[in-house]
């Protein structure tokens, strides 16, 4: 009788868990005082968890075991120190994530050196309280910009010349006089394809707490339309969460507060023309009380609703209507990203990982790789199309307040089993477009290689899977048997060659990262992308 | 040779380097200041100090005082000075207000160690100005030479190590000297840049001028800086003095270490704080039994604090941990100090836990 008590109880337990969030915890030992970055360091495209220090970069890779490889790499003493932010991001496209660390004297590069081993500190040596930290494409030239948010001036930019020259900018993209900036994010609010800004404000007069939203004017010009956008809130807020809450084809805001002194939470719903309209009463987030200086977009429950999460140990659980639940979790504050590669998205933060126990809902996740554009494919927008509608999600570097959160793009997609089209959209224009990808899986798309109505006949000469690949690359097309390859790395150093055998290559000995397969055949080269994890 | 005896004469004429009523009318202070020309490139182009400058020895006209109440700067010393042109004064608005010091005024503040590492020596790294102009205050940054002669108007900002040994300890510190931007985050209200000391209920007490010791408000208005102050003013202690009750200490202290942010026209009026003297009556105004709008335990090694103040658990109190830390993200005060004021946080402790009460 006791026994059969207890497995009702046991089993109750486990269905309001699943309805819920579960996640079980574990320590790592990630030695680095700063421990809120969560991206993929050593081009394997799986998130690892990073944490530095002045002088050591500390790197817990993830590994197909779920185990963490610890790395440490020494840097020299770093001028600044990620105290308000990091963020993470390719800056000198030679295929491994570089940091900007956002500190209350300025801004400092730690760049790496073209193989994820040895990273070189660059400080430009500006003054900037910074805040929030982004890598984004500003200029829209092919080159990740880093843009940091300043306490105290107008915002500052350094401009990517693409051979790694830093060129200081102050000016047209927040310019109040005594800053106010916290939270930038960078997001395409009126799908018009240019990626647009949006900075939470806050302290001091009514002006300067005001937030502001850029329009990218397409032209290098950007515009703060907050007003006629019904964007201009006057809450204290130090981050926003942007996505499509309702999955109408259009990025909704919520304007997080961090304190309820002008006002409390703001959830901001797009209309589609460039407004936005308040729909906080009722929705969940008027009666919330938790503030946080925290708030970013995610799915955790892969339901293909996007949820918030923020401090107060809430996760604010979409419920598909614009209204939100908020759920108790055993994190505040985390960095996000998918640390055991199960396709739900787990926590990390102050020294433990958080994982997502996950449920019976489906999944994708898409690594983006960037050719004309910036090579980690920031301000992609990717679209997918299921039975349950139209997903949309931004490639962002920076959001939330101080943390770094993973680069690779993340879909639930409830019930769902197959995905009809996977559609994106580069800073460069190029649009791709894959059809019936797999499922509950990692797809890499590489910008310009699923071109709809473009008869690329090099790249289609031949394909390859997996992708990305551990061991066997397996070949695929006409008369590949004993047919040369040549296998370079993306910064263009040519790493292997042979012939094919029995349509495959073993790409055992190569290093993580991400690589160019070239085959020639009848004197033609045709050239494909891959990850090595 | 011949130079330097005149320069000795003229100086000996004036040797009354604060100036005295019977002065006025007579001497004229041979400060330098042209409105249209400052901030000056160098600091002795003002002619504040007589000559050597390191010795901050001021000329007629150029008078010092000493709050009652003083901000924590990573243990600096500080020198203060104030001066004014010729027929003009300033006025009384509150206890609690900074004097509305007249177009012109120059409020000086150099910023030094003593027992310097490794000659024991006395190193003066920065004269910090608020040069008041026709519309606004303006910030003069003077940045010391190594060889103590000279100082050089320098708004880009840097850092000095500095160590020094204080009451029988090594300290060290990567001193900041402020960038411009800086100035402006704790001096000002509403985004207006304002001086933080000079307020009456700060310099209402006896100072030993050269001339003799004397109330430093009396001081000015006999000098004629001043046009005339109450005599029942509100006034704050030094939190120094242990022989002051310890919630007065702890008021005094916070008023001058936390209020130009934490009150209606600070940059961060949107916390609950109110730490100007004059509301720290009020408990609330302190942090007691407000809840915070941010949950700092990871960086509490266990603590948790449940309010800003806790009556009775400096353990549970946030504001503990926020002036324990020198993270710059945790930290408060946030700007002017990168050490732990340990003596502030004992008398802070000491305070919360003397007070009774729960939240509940």
């Amino acid at each position: 009788m006791k026994k059969h008590f207890l497995l009702i109880s046991g089993l109750v337990l486990s269905l309001n868990l699943s309805a819920q969030l579960s996640f079980t915890q574990q320590n790592v030992s990630a030695s680095g005082t700063y421990k809120i970055c969560v991206v993929d360091m050593n081009g394997d495209f799986l998130d690892d968890i990073v944490s530095v220090d002045s002088n050591n970069i500390n790197i817990l890779a993830q590994t197909e075991t779920g185990e963490f490889e610890i790395h440490n790499y020494p840097t020299t003493t770093a001028n600044n120190l990620p105290s308000w932010s990091i963020a993470a991001g390719d800056f000198n496209g030679d295929g491994y994530n570089d940091l900007l660390y956002g500190g209350g004297g300025g801004a400092t590069f730690m760049f790496s050196n073209g193989s994820g081993l040895t990273y070189h500190e660059e400080t430009p040596g500006e003054y900037i309280f910074s805040q929030r930290t982004n890598f984004v494409d500003i200029n829209n030239d092919g080159h990740l910009d880093a843009f940091v948010c300043h306490d105290v001036e107008p915002n500052v930019y350094y401009l990517n010349d693409g051979n790694n020259g830093l060129e200081y900018h102050q000016g047209g993209l927040g310019d109040y006089p005594t800053g106010g900036n916290y939270g930038s994010v960078w997001v395409d609010y009126n799908n018009d394809g240019h990626i647009d800004m949006f900075i939470a404000k806050c302290g001091g007069g009514e002006a300067r707490y005001t937030d502001q939203l850029y329009r990218n004017n397409g032209d290098g010009t950007f515009t703060n339309v907050a007003q006629e956008a019904n964007m201009d809130n006057k809450c204290q807020t130090w981050s926003s969460a942007w996505a499509d809450y309702d999955n109408d084809g259009d990025m909704d805001a919520f304007i997080g507060a961090s304190s309820f002194s002008t006002g409390g939470h703001i959830l901001m719903r797009n209309n589609g023309d460039g407004t936005f309209t308040n729909v906080t009463a009722g929705s969940g987030l008027d009666t919330y009380t938790g503030t946080s200086l925290e708030h970013a977009p995610a799915d955790f429950n892969n339901d293909g609703y996007v949820d918030i999460f923020g401090n107060s140990n809430r996760v604010l659980l979409n419920n598909g209507d614009m209204t939100f639940t908020p759920v108790i979790v055993p994190f505040s504050s985390a960095s996000i990203g998918d640390l055991n590669n199960d396709g739900f998205l787990d926590a990390f933060t102050f020294g433990t990982v958080y994982y997502n126990a996950g449920n019976s809902n489906n999944w994708l996740t898409i690594n983006t790789i960037g050719t004309e554009s910036n090579r980690n494919g920031i301000g992609a927008r990717v679209e997918i199309y299921s039975a349950m509608g139209k997903q949309i999600r931004d490639v962002r570097s920076g959001e939330g307040f101080a943390h770094m959160s993973t680069l690779n793009t993340h879909f639930g997609l409830g019930t769902d089993t197959s995905i009809d089209q996977v559609i994106v959209r580069w800073p460069s224009g190029i649009v791709d477009t894959i059809e019936n990808p797999d499922i509950n899986t990692t797809l890499v798309i590489v910008e310009g290689d699923h071109q709809m109505g473009v008869k690329d006949i090099e790249s289609n000469a031949f394909s390859i899977y997996p992708n990305p690949v551990k061991d066997v690359l397996h070949v695929k097309g006409k008369s590949m048997e004993n047919v040369n390859y040549e296998i370079h790395h993306i910064t263009g150093q040519l790493v292997q060659k042979g012939k094919i055998s029995n349509g495959n290559i073993n790409v055992n000995s190569l290093g993580k990262g991400i690589y160019v397969i070239s085959i020639i055949q009848n004197g033609k080269k045709s050239n494909l992308k891959f990850i090595k994890q | 040779m011949l130079f330097l005896s005149i320069l000795t004469v003229v100086f000996s004429c004036s040797s009354d380097n604060d100036g005295s009523p019977e002065d006025e009318g007579e001497e004229i202070s041979p400060v330098v200041f042209d409105i249209n020309a400052v901030p000056y490139p160098k600091l002795s182009d003002y002619n504040f100090f007589k000559t050597p400058l390191s010795d901050m020895n001021p000329v007629y006209g150029v008078i010092p005082y000493e709050p009652i109440s003083t901000l924590f700067s990573d243990y600096a010393l500080k020198k203060r000075y104030i001066w004014m042109p010729e027929g003009v004064s300033a006025s009384y608005l509150s206890d609690g207000q900074s004097l509305d010091f007249p177009v012109g005024t120059i409020l000086i503040k150099n910023f030094y160690y003593e027992h310097v590492v490794p000659n024991d020596s006395k190193k003066i790294l920065e004269t910090r100005l608020m040069i008041k102009m026709e519309n606004e205050w303006k910030f003069a940054n003077y940045v010391w030479n190594d060889e103590q002669t000279e100082a050089f108007y320098d708004m880009n900002g840097t850092y000095v190590p500095v160590t020094w040994n204080q009451n029988g300890e090594t300290k060290e510190v990567t001193y900041r000297i402020p960038n411009g931007a800086e100035c402006v985050t704790c001096h000002n209200s509403n985004e207006i840049p304002l001086p933080i000391g000079p307020k009456p209920q700060n310099l209402n007490k006896l100072f030993a001028y050269d001339t003799g010791t004397q109330n430093q408000l009396q001081k000015l208005k006999d000098f004629g800086y001043l046009t005339d102050f109450p005599d029942n003013i509100q006034t704050v202690v030094d939190y120094h003095d242990e022989s002051q009750p310890l919630e007065l200490r702890v008021r005094s202290y916070v008023d001058i270490n936390c209020a130009h942010c934490h009150s209606e026209g600070g940059f961060c009026n949107y916390r609950a704080p109110r730490f100007a003297f004059e509301k720290t009556s009020q408990p609330e105004n302190l942090g007691i039994c407000i809840v915070p709008d941010e949950n700092i335990d990871p960086y509490t090694n266990g603590g948790n604090p449940t309010h800003i103040v806790t009556p009775g658990h400096h353990d549970k109190s946030v504001i503990f941990y926020r002036l324990s830390t020198t993270l710059e993200n945790i930290r408060m005060p946030l700007r002017g100090r990168t050490l732990v004021h340990e003596e502030g946080v004992a008398m802070i402790s000491q305070w919360i836990d003397s007070l009774e009460g729960n939240c509940e």
